[in-house]
């Protein structure tokens, strides 16, 4: 995005920033499509990884706390439009990308395998806890919720919590590789 | 102003894809992600299962059958007591295979390969071997989105088959639900058939759901049993759509303390019938 000035002399669809973003585009499209289905090995407890998840860390590991939360907010959209918008889902991606952005990682953490894995896992954590806490404050708040006594969310959101947690993280690799190698080679090129 | 036009010339193409992003994702929740359910039809079509697990499908079917049967039964028994006995309407559909689950781990949705296409509309019902599945809540013009009666945001309006007994069905994401009787000492015992109640108002009467599996009378505010859900949710490949018109402005008096949801409005002394 940041060299579309330079490259205006060749025709759009080759700029490298139509490139980029039609890439950046159609890796969230697979992580839409993979949202619903359950590939064997892609499940523990019906609970499948949280791709969005992954790709708002991977977007926001070296990005402003502005970035992320844009991003944040369009995958939040679109996985309300694929589930239910209430409670949305805008709001635990939008607090997942600016904590990975503000996160201080070249103190903390390398960039290898394991510190994404973690970061992921505790993001998946936080995400279902913000979640969970949309869910349990609608109880309290409104009389007639149609959803289930405290107790019975919590106890949930530690299962729904746990099994995306581990499922991510393993699966982040995969994701995170291509996506960040990608992005390195178009921030690199000219 | 001379500020305003360098951000400008220096962030248009950003603010540009911003707002781009921002808008077509606010677009796609319009219409509930029905575009993105039409790719991922397309893309399974390849994939979307035949017929296996004969074996585990078929059993649960027996299962339905013998539901019925005691359903049947007792609707029998009951007919000659009464005068005002609605037939129930007999139930034909489309079928359609699972293609997908749901998109987040808190609600427990199947997508199905059939939409506005088939003649599918938001409120049908669908049933499945086993009894009843859900209802459909979105549909795109080849899939359709269901809300399965294990998510806890799920009410049906249920009965006891054999004692007539009235409650509320509550998902609690597993393949046990949670029916709450409005009866302080209901007439059930564990085995007991569990059918849809003629008083709910999103699903057609006596369509089998489960067998009650344990009691807990003690449970405040109401009576509590937890019931084995019939139907295989977790492994299910196949399901039937019903359509199904459900009556949403019923103006009957609700019982305070009933969730008014898929409302069922219980009468007094009705489950007291033999």
């Amino acid at each position: 995005m940041s060299l579309g000035v330079r490259a205006s002399s060749l025709p759009l669809w080759r700029q490298p920033w139509v490139i980029n973003s039609l890439a950046t585009a159609a890796s969230v499209l697979v992580c839409l499509l993979l949202l619903p289905s359950r590939i064997p090995g892609m499940e523990l407890l019906g609970v499948a990884p949280h791709w969005l998840l992954i790709w708002v860390v991977a977007w926001s590991i070296k990005r402003t706390q502005w970035e992320a939360a844009v991003a944040g907010l369009v995958l939040g959209l679109l996985q309300d439009a694929m589930t239910s918008p209430n409670p949305t889902h805008t709001l635990s991606l939008i607090v997942v990308g600016v904590l990975t952005a503000r996160l201080q990682k070249q103190r903390y953490l390398q960039e290898d395998i394991v510190s994404v894995a973690l970061i992921v896992f505790a993001m998946a954590v936080i995400a279902e806890t913000v979640l969970a806490l949309q869910i349990s404050f609608d109880q309290l708040v409104s009389a007639n919720s149609l959803y289930p006594p405290l107790g019975r969310i919590w106890i949930y959101h530690q299962r729904v919590a746990l099994s995306s947690a581990i499922l991510s993280s393993l699966w982040a690799p995969a994701l995170y590789y291509p996506l960040n190698h990608w992005w390195e080679r178009y921030a690199a090129e000219p | 102003m001379f500020a305003l036009r360098r951000w400008w010339t220096r962030h248009a193409l950003k603010a540009g894809m911003v707002t781009l992003a921002i808008s077509s994702a606010w677009l796609m929740r319009a219409n509930d992600g029905a575009v993105i359910y039409e790719t991922y039809h397309w893309l399974t079509r390849p994939l979307q299962p035949g017929m296996s697990r004969e074996q585990q499908f078929e059993n649960s079917y027996i299962l339905e059958l013998q539901q019925r049967i005691v359903e049947l039964e007792n609707q029998n028994r009951s007919l000659q007591t009464l005068n005002d006995y609605e037939a129930a309407n007999p139930l034909d559909g489309v079928r359609a295979t699972v293609i997908g689950r749901g998109a987040d781990h808190w609600w427990q949705h199947i997508v199905l390969n059939r939409g506005s296409r088939n003649d599918v509309a938001t409120g049908h019902v669908v049933t499945g071997p086993g009894g009843l599945i859900g209802r459909v809540v979105a549909v795109s013009p080849s899939t359709s989105r269901v809300l399965l009666i294990s998510d806890p945001t799920s009410r049906v309006g249920a009965k006891v088959s054999r004692s007539r007994a009235m409650g509320v069905v509550r998902g609690q994401s597993n393949n046990r639900v949670v029916m709450e009787f409005f009866e302080k000492l209901p007439d059930v015992k564990a085995g007991d058939v569990i059918v849809t109640s003629s008083y709910s108002r999103l699903f057609p009467q006596d369509i089998p759901i489960g067998r009650i599996e344990s009691i807990d009378l003690t449970k405040s505010p109401a009576p509590e049993a937890v019931i084995q859900v019939s139907s295989p949710l977790s492994i299910l490949e196949w399901a039937i759509i019903h359509p199904f018109e459900p009556q949403e402005t019923v103006d009957l008096p609700v019982l305070p303390g009933a969730t008014p949801e898929n409302g069922l409005v219980p009468e007094s002394g009705d489950g007291a019938r033999p």
